[in-house]
């Protein structure tokens, strides 16, 4: 057990460097560098030699990597060309809205999700069944820059029930966040819920086919025992890795919600920074992604192990 | 409940409601900013990066333009050059206060000039505005400006949108306190998040009719364009493919206006065949330059130009005719030595929206002249460095800019943004007439024959300047449809409920 965790963490390091490997290389292999992707126009002559020199550019790739590596593992990402700021300090505000936003939409999307699938899984094929899949189905292929801006000229433009836009600042207290995340984490719930559901439902729907359940049936359970004793318990099991997927999917499904809605986090500052041609803040954002990608695949993986002891017992 | 109670709860009730429909009274005048300076908006403002939507309503110029674009007073009264126009004598507003209440006076004039110099700074308004030598205090209301040069058109640089007065000394913290003598005075800054101004009780013009403006953080314009849509928004600015939502909309009002900025084709003049006047011409006339309005903006949304940097609503604009002429083309290319016709090779890259459709449009224009056209797309990554003033015909990008400054900046001899490496001394000596002639109307006349010049063999093809757009809510009144440093904020009123 204690090894399979030791096991799973220490591949998730390796993922983590690879992933800081790749996107190093990557913005290594654009064209130019960060100095002349910044400073466009004006990129020329000692403009450009100062900042290389201040940038450190003109040392060789490799001394560069180990660099960055060992300052953002003592948590220092550099210095924002853009903003002239520490990274750590603009990115700070923006992950933590990022998670009240993706908090909020999980908090109201998984639940709902596991009553829909489960609903669904028991009355299979019937009109309720139908209906949610069928809705969930539409709520999953509908893009979310589509879905935000439907949600913005309903709720916001035609019913004018809540505001459209967000329009307080980065440094807004957690209560004000969530109070205007309304639109935004309704927009991410719905493509979460959708996939949670499906998931959820099927595992249901293969549960109730089981011979233990067929067999408690046989046995004369109570429908309502074996619903809560047996089905729900074995059904939700496989749930959580794709909970942890789709959490994961979450954070990067920011990016383009929190732009439609002008949301203060670190999704609209990707976009921001990759506008402004900020590498080292592009870099930085890029790996506190793959960051938060890894840990809740982990996160996922080690519920799931803590809940099903078949899992545990299993040997590498 | 007794009587008495009740009776005291609705008073009490509707004197909450007195209260909250006095408070609903004020009049807040919501706006956005596009963040396009990542949080580095400064309200110094000459910087490079200056919050200048904020710097408007803050701070005031000694001249700006009237509505036709012509110098009218400000903090300045009168403006007087002496003989040689290298002395320029200003007469100041009398009883002007800064926002923390200290006087306006000559003495803030030269410092606020002086220090545009600080190369320290990094202003871009530095290198326009190096003619001015140093400023003179000859008394509080009284600034004389001394030039290195003779310039007449010292008035209309003063006009830009940039030059605006700050307390002396203020240049350390000016970038935060924003401490100007304009309508609205800063009460929170913060162009991350929200900025706002409130009215400064005290401006010279009188009390502005507005009690709130607000600037609130939307850098994606779709965002901007939805804020707007769903009433979060007064102002906003507009792309082409956003107006159909507005218009036939009663609650909403759009305006478009001469801006003045433009798309441009840069033959490079010092390299062959360019380097034949008559080649540079045959490019530029077999354009149906109407028609391209039509095709690229649409009708009524730019204002056609024959080669022209200057906007439409600048005073030194020339009036000049330039039909469609493939036929005159062809002749100038058959004399020039090209009798069946020529191929060039023109760049482009998609850096602003429209940039590769100029290029194919223009492809097409020009083909019934005989010019074959091989378009290259190249990547926008780079595209500054490594394409426009390198490769012989490239695609070019202008903001409005005043005639004096374009005409000089562009097409001079050897200045650095001169892109079509154009060179014509007679030219040169035409600007520097310009410059030192005292008449107005003199002045005029040389700046539009300098236009005329690059008309006639200029290497920069120019079919349009297009129009500004904007969004205002039916309730605002006040803003007249033209560009943004036009506009007069204390004027500006919002209907009450």
């Amino acid at each position: 057990m204690f090894r399979l965790i030791v096991g799973r963490a220490a591949s998730s390091v390796v993922t983590l460097v690879l992933i800081s490997l790749v996107v190093f290389i990557g913005l290594e292999l654009m064209p130019g560098d960060a100095c002349t992707a910044y400073l466009g126009r004006d990129g020329k002559g000692a403009v450009l030699d100062s900042c290389r020199e201040r940038m450190g550019l003109n040392r060789p790739a490799s001394e560069r990597f180990l660099e960055w590596g060992g300052k953002t593992l003592s948590g220092d990402l550099g210095t924002s060309m853009q903003r002239d700021r520490p990274i750590t300090e603009i990115v700070g505000w923006r992950l933590r809205n990022t998670l009240v936003l993706s908090a909020v939409a999980a908090l109201a999307g998984i639940p709902l999700a596991i009553l829909l699938g489960v609903m669904a899984g028991l009355r299979r094929d019937g009109p309720l069944d139908l209906f949610i899949s069928s809705t969930a189905i539409v709520a999953m292929t509908i893009p979310e820059f589509i879905s935000a801006t439907l949600l913005i000229l309903i709720f916001a433009v035609s019913l004018g029930w809540t505001a459209g836009v967000v329009t307080i600042g980065y440094k807004a207290p957690i209560l004000d966040l969530v109070a205007v995340s309304v639109l935004p984490a309704a927009t991410l719930t719905l493509i979460l819920a959708a996939h949670i559901m499906r998931m959820v439902r099927s595992s249901v729907i293969d549960v109730l086919e089981s011979d233990y359940v067929l067999m408690a049936r046989l046995k004369g359970v109570p429908w309502r025992q074996i619903v809560w004793r047996h089905v729900l318990p074995n059904s939700l099991l496989p749930a959580i890795s794709v909970i942890g997927l789709t959490i994961a999917w979450l954070l990067g499904g920011v990016v383009i919600v929190e732009s439609v809605f002008n949301y203060p986090g670190l999704g609209r500052l990707a976009v921001d920074a990759v506008g402004d041609r900020d590498l080292p803040l592009v870099q930085a954002i890029a790996l506190l992604f793959g960051i938060i990608y890894v840990i809740t695949n982990l996160a996922a993986d080690l519920i799931a192990l803590l809940l099903n002891p078949r899992l545990r017992t299993y040997r590498t | 409940m007794t009587l008495r109670k009740s009776m005291a709860a609705l008073l009490l009730a509707s004197a909450f409601a007195l209260v909250a429909a006095e408070a609903h009274a004020e009049k807040v005048f919501k706006r956005a900013n596009d963040l396009s300076y990542g949080g580095k908006e400064s309200l110094d403002p000459i910087s490079p990066n200056r919050f200048y939507e904020v710097n408007d309503m803050v701070y005031s110029r000694l001249v700006r333009q009237d509505d036709k674009g012509e110098p009218s007073p400000e903090l300045a009264v009168s403006w007087t050059p002496n003989e040689t126009a290298t002395e320029w004598v200003l007469k100041l507003q009398d009883g002007v206060k800064f926002h923390d209440g200290s006087a306006f006076d000559a003495a803030d004039v030269k410092y606020t000039l002086e220090r545009i110099k600080d190369p320290a700074l990094e202003s871009p308004l530095a290198s326009v505005l190096d003619f001015i030598d140093r400023v003179d205090v000859v008394d509080p209301a009284t600034a004389k400006i001394v030039l290195s040069k003779p310039h007449s058109g010292l008035p209309l640089l003063l006009m830009d949108y940039r030059v605006r007065m700050i307390p002396e000394g203020a240049g350390a913290e000016i970038a935060k306190t924003g401490i100007g003598t304009g309508p609205f005075k800063v009460e929170s800054y913060d162009p991350e998040g929200q900025t706002v101004l409130v009215a400064n009780e005290t401006y010279w013009e009188g009390k502005p009719k507005l009690d709130k403006v607000t600037f609130t953080a939307i850098p994606d314009s779709e965002a901007r364009n939805q804020a707007m849509l769903g009433g979060q928004l007064n102002y906003n600015t507009l792309t082409l493919d956003q107006v159909p939502q507005y218009k036939d909309n009663p609650k909403f009002v759009v305006q478009d206006f001469p801006a003045g900025g433009w798309f441009g084709l840069v033959f490079r003049a010092d390299t062959a065949p360019f380097t034949d006047p008559r080649i540079r011409k045959a490019m530029r006339i077999p354009v149906d330059r109407a028609e391209m309005v039509k095709l690229m903006v649409g009708e009524g949304n730019g204002v056609v130009g024959c080669d022209q940097p200057v906007k439409a609503n600048d005073p030194f604009r020339a009036e000049l005719d330039c039909p469609p002429d493939p036929e005159g083309a062809k002749k100038l290319l058959a004399e020039a030595g090209y009798p069946d016709g020529i191929d060039i090779e023109v760049h482009t890259a998609d850096l602003e929206p429209g940039m590769v459709q100029f290029a194919e449009v223009y492809q097409q224009q020009v083909a019934k002249a005989g010019i074959r056209v091989k378009l290259t797309l190249a990547p926008s990554d780079g595209y500054w460095d490594d394409v426009w003033m390198k490769v012989p015909v490239a695609m070019t990008s202008w903001s409005a800019r005043p005639a004096d400054q374009i005409l000089n900046e562009a097409y001079r001899t050897g200045s650095s943004w001169n892109e079509s490496y154009y060179s014509n001394p007679a030219y040169d000596q035409i600007l520097d007439k310009a410059r030192a002639s005292l008449d107005i109307n003199e002045a005029r006349k040389l700046y539009q024959e300098a236009q005329r010049v690059l008309f006639e063999e200029g290497a920069t093809f120019i079919p349009y300047q297009q129009n500004g757009l904007r969004v205002l809510t039916a309730d605002v009144s006040g803003i007249k449809p033209l560009d943004e440093d036009f506009i007069r904020w204390h004027l500006v009123d919002m209907a009450g409920e």
